[in-house]
């Protein structure tokens, strides 16, 4: 018995041979396998693909990783700070209201303007980074492709930029050079845009209020609240003839002159003038009473005995709780001799406004002021105005008045009333009173990561903030692909069978046609084991065939694809990529299922008898 | 080389029995040996039971009942006890047996049709996992004629042709038993001759036993050393039985 070498080895070579004489049908056989497996390949690369590039671009393109405001909101220095110091945040940015964020732009062919959106940057700005930007700094703007394109102005050229607006039916213009340091890639948006830092954005806006930006050369009025007031009293010792009443309201702002009854100026300033004294009421139905009034006034009286106090109608305040109607009255020591009542420890009324200091004091009534001030130590009050927006500030307490009401410089109230018609605000450690700017109407916020955009998305909601963010973009992706898996395994599961069936049929059917030269094959020596081999070498090798030829229709197909999509595509995107980490699994199920496939066949002629086979023709 | 008097083949109390639907046919062989290099003849009538003996003794059909059934073992050890095997069902020391001690000529050659003529002579060496020397394919093939076939398919060979390039490929391995299932019923009477003559001077020259099934008396009658015939009985419409004995001497 010799079993020096087994005969098997030599089945491999037998099997391939004759898929070689018969490689007409052998070929039939490769090509339906590859059409089979090419289309796996291509649906796998597909989803792959397109999934990688859908990624990719949510991963590269900032846009993804912007969280924006719904509506316009007030947002505090203190938010924007809270917000940088989150783990998530990569960038943010106040913004101011829309309207007001706009710009006009010189363009460079016409001459002619256009409105252009501004929109405030920072260092660290993705949307600039990343879109072939950099961060500009005061001076220098950032364009986006439109507005380089409709301006006609490119990198490193000036920038003609106007801010105008109407001041007292005036139009105004003040205008400003700055150097395009960058173009932003189209992806960073279609509209046309001026990206600066946000200085030049607030300084725009407050130009628009009628601020100056001295920085900038534009000019203006300072930020420091004016003082307005509902009116004015003339307290005269003797009565003004009718001429003279009438030139006061000529030219000098007011609008009417009325007389007054001592009654009427209690109401007014608290206290009944002295005994035959003359009140004149001087008002401008519907408009408050400014400082230049006044003045213009005063000097028409020049010369005479006189008090003019201006007075604030129903400004009320709340101090702990309770609601105060002050009366507003600053009386210097002639008035006080004049009108025979005490000297305020603030002085009188000059046309200026005070110092903090100065402004901040109170007299209160002797009952209601003790209750007010004994709850606090240092004899301090704290005071809201309700007004365009609110103000608390206070007050100290500069003694007790006999009056009924509480007593505070005139000046406050006009600062006040000011205040119920434009916002004001109050920095207990800054310049006291000023008006207030747009302010921070919104934010410009992208978060570090398209990971960190839900809990961004969520925690601003929690805080009542209603954002909009790409949320739903990256969970699109993911339904996506679910649904392109699920697919890609249902079809699979078809080519499977479909695969396996082909190579069964041909496989058993090859085994019948060729059953004498197996059973040829047995007389020469073979056992059964051995050409149990037979059909199941020629399975492998055609199933190893198949996928080469499947991997080539792959590729063919695959470049047809990318090809076809080019222009949707950026460098080194493609829509069709098949992982190759993919390949030895595909390779291995597909000798697998060669390999059962070939079982029937090779059962079948393991069960050739070759007595009955050899001799037929 | 075994002992002279070791039988290449020892078969004892034989009975095959093959059924198609109704019918049934018996053969019954007592006794059949083929000594080392004999010619053995078998003939016969056409049904029976040449191609059925042949079969069993070239180890593809199991008998249905056997006494003793020895096939010389290649190396010279002790005889394969065949009849043992085919009870056990030892198909692989079956195969092992016929690649390595048997060669086979059918009757329409049994070429693969897949490979090339070297290769088909070929096979039958590589599988028995013998070193082969071109030299001796060249020489066989050249005295059987079929050297300038060597590199072409079977199937753009003649009759004759293929029969003489599958004796080759059934002596390039130095089996010590061929045998031949009537391996020249394809080709003219001329040719069979020819054919028939170049291997029994071959199996000569390489002293190898030969089983020779025919149903030309004439062709195999003065070359063989021993001539098996048979006797047909139809004992009933389905039964037939085949009796396969040694020719007498004196009726050849
Ligand atoms: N597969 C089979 N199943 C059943 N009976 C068979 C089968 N093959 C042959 N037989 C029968 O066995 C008998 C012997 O057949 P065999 O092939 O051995 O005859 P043969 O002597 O070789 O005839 P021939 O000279 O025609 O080749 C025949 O009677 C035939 O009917
Ligand atoms: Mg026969």
């Amino acid at each position: 018995m010799s079993e020096r070498t087994s005969p098997i080895r030599h089945i491999p070579a037998l099997a391939a041979s004759h898929l070689l004489h018969e490689w007409v049908m052998s070929l039939c056989l490769v090509v339906a396998l590859a059409a089979v497996i090419a289309p796996l390949f291509v649906l796998l690369g597909l989803k792959y693909g397109t999934i990688q590039t859908l990624r990719e671009r949510l991963v590269e393109d900032p846009i993804f990783r912007e969280i924006r405001p719904t509506q316009t909101q007030v947002f505090s220095s203190q938010w924007f700070a809270e917000l940088s110091s989150w783990p998530e945040t990569g960038f943010i940015t106040p913004t101011i209201l829309p309207l007001s964020s706009v710009i006009n732009v010189v363009q460079n062919d016409s001459g002619k303007t256009k409105l252009y959106d501004l929109v405030p940057t920072a260092p660290g700005d993705p949307l600039l980074l990343e879109n072939d930007g950099i961060v500009p700094v005061d001076g220098e703007v950032v364009l986006t492709t439109e507005a380089a394109l409709e301006s006609g102005i490119g990198v490193g050229e000036e920038l003609i930029v106007r801010v105008t607006r109407s001041q007292d039916g005036r139009k105004e213009a003040a205008e400003s050079r700055l150097r395009v340091v960058a173009v932003l890639d189209q992806r960073a948006g279609s509209l046309a845009r001026v990206y600066a830092p946000l200085s030049l954005v607030l300084d725009v806006e407050a130009y628009k209020e009628g601020y100056a930006a001295p920085a900038r050369g534009w000019a203006g009025a300072t930020p420091e609240p004016y003082l307005s007031f509902d009116g004015a009293v003339l307290l005269l010792p003797e009565p003004l003839p009718a001429i003279t009443r009438t030139g006061l309201i000529i030219n000098s702002g007011f609008g009417r002159i009325a007389e007054l009854s001592a009654i009427q100026v209690r109401a007014l300033l608290g206290f009944l003038p002295p005994q035959d004294f003359a009140a004149y009421d001087l008002f401008t139905p519907g408009s408050p009473v400014t400082i230049s009034s006044l003045r213009a006034v005063d000097q028409k009286l020049r010369g005479r005995t006189r008090a003019l106090l201006p007075y604030v109608r129903d400004l009320k305040v709340t101090a702990a709780g309770n609601t105060l109607q002050p009366l507003g009255l600053s009386i210097n020591a002639e008035q006080a001799q004049l009108l025979k009542i005490p000297e305020t420890p603030w002085g009188g009324y000059n046309g200026n406004l005070p110092e903090c200091d100065r402004l901040l004091q109170a007299l209160w009534p002797s009952a209601k002021g003790r209750a007010l001030t004994e709850q606090t130590e240092h004899r301090e009050v704290e005071v809201q105005a309700a007004g365009v927006g609110e103000v608390a500030f206070a007050l100290h307490s500069a003694g007790t008045t006999s009056f009924e009401r509480p007593v505070l410089p005139v000046e406050l109230l006009g600062v006040l009333r000011t205040g119920k018609q434009r916002a004001i605000t109050f920095e207990p450690d800054g310049q006291c009173f000023a008006m207030a700017r747009g302010g921070y109407r919104g934010f410009r916020l992208y978060a570090r990561s398209i990971d960190d955009v839900p809990v961004l998305y969520n925690k601003l909601r929690s805080q009542g903030i209603d954002v909009l963010a790409e949320v739903a973009a990256i969970e699109r992706i993911h339904t996506l692909d679910q649904g392109l898996t699920r697919l890609f395994l249902l079809i699979a599961l078809l080519g499977l069978f479909g695969g396996t069936a082909v190579l069964v049929a041909s496989l058993y059917a090859a085994v019948e046609r060729r059953r004498r030269d197996l059973g040829v094959l047995r007389l020469l020596g073979f056992a059964r084991r051995h050409v149990f081999f037979f059909p199941m070498a020629q399975g492998l090798m055609l199933a190893v065939l198949g996928l080469l030829a499947g991997l080539g229709g792959y590729a063919v197909l695959a470049g047809v694809i990318n090809q076809a999509f080019a222009k949707e595509l950026a460098v080194g995107e493609a829509f069709c990529a098949m992982p190759w980490r993919y390949l030895p699994v595909f390779g291995f199920s597909t000798l697998i299922l060669a390999v059962l496939a070939s079982l029937t066949a090779a059962w079948r002629a393991t069960n050739i008898d070759p007595a009955e086979v050899i001799r037929e023709q | 080389m075994a002992d002279k008097s070791t039988p290449m083949v020892y078969l004892e109390g034989l009975v095959k029995t093959r059924s198609q639907s109704e019918s049934v046919f018996e053969l019954h062989v007592p006794h059949f040996t083929v000594a080392p290099g004999q010619m053995v003849a078998i003939i016969g009538e056409s049904g029976c039971g040449k191609s059925t003996l042949l079969d069993i003794i070239a180890l593809v059909m199991a008998p249905t009942r056997v006494d003793r059934f020895l096939v010389a073992a290649g190396n010279g050890g002790p005889p394969a006890d065949v009849a043992a095997h085919w009870a056990t069902d030892a198909e692989g020391l079956l195969a092992a047996l016929r690649r390595d001690s048997l060669g086979y000529v059918l009757q329409t050659g049994g070429l693969l049709p897949f490979l090339n003529v070297r290769r088909n002579i070929c096979l039958s060496a590589r599988i028995k996992g013998v070193a082969l020397a071109a030299e001796r394919v060249e020489s066989l093939a050249r005295r059987l004629g079929v050297v300038d076939c060597l590199e072409r398919m079977p199937l753009s060979l003649s009759i004759g042709q293929r029969q003489r390039v599958a004796i080759v490929r059934a002596l390039v391995h130095r089996p010590r038993l061929v045998l031949a299932d009537e391996p020249t019923a394809a080709v003219d009477k001329g040719r069979a001759r020819a054919i028939m003559d170049d291997m029994y001077a071959l199996a000569r020259d390489e002293s190898v036993a030969v089983v020779v099934v025919s149903h030309d008396v004439d062709l195999v009658m003065d070359r063989a050393d021993t001539v098996y015939t048979f006797t047909t009985d139809q004992l009933s419409e389905q039964l037939s039985r085949s009796l396969c004995r040694p020719l007498a001497d004196n009726n050849r």
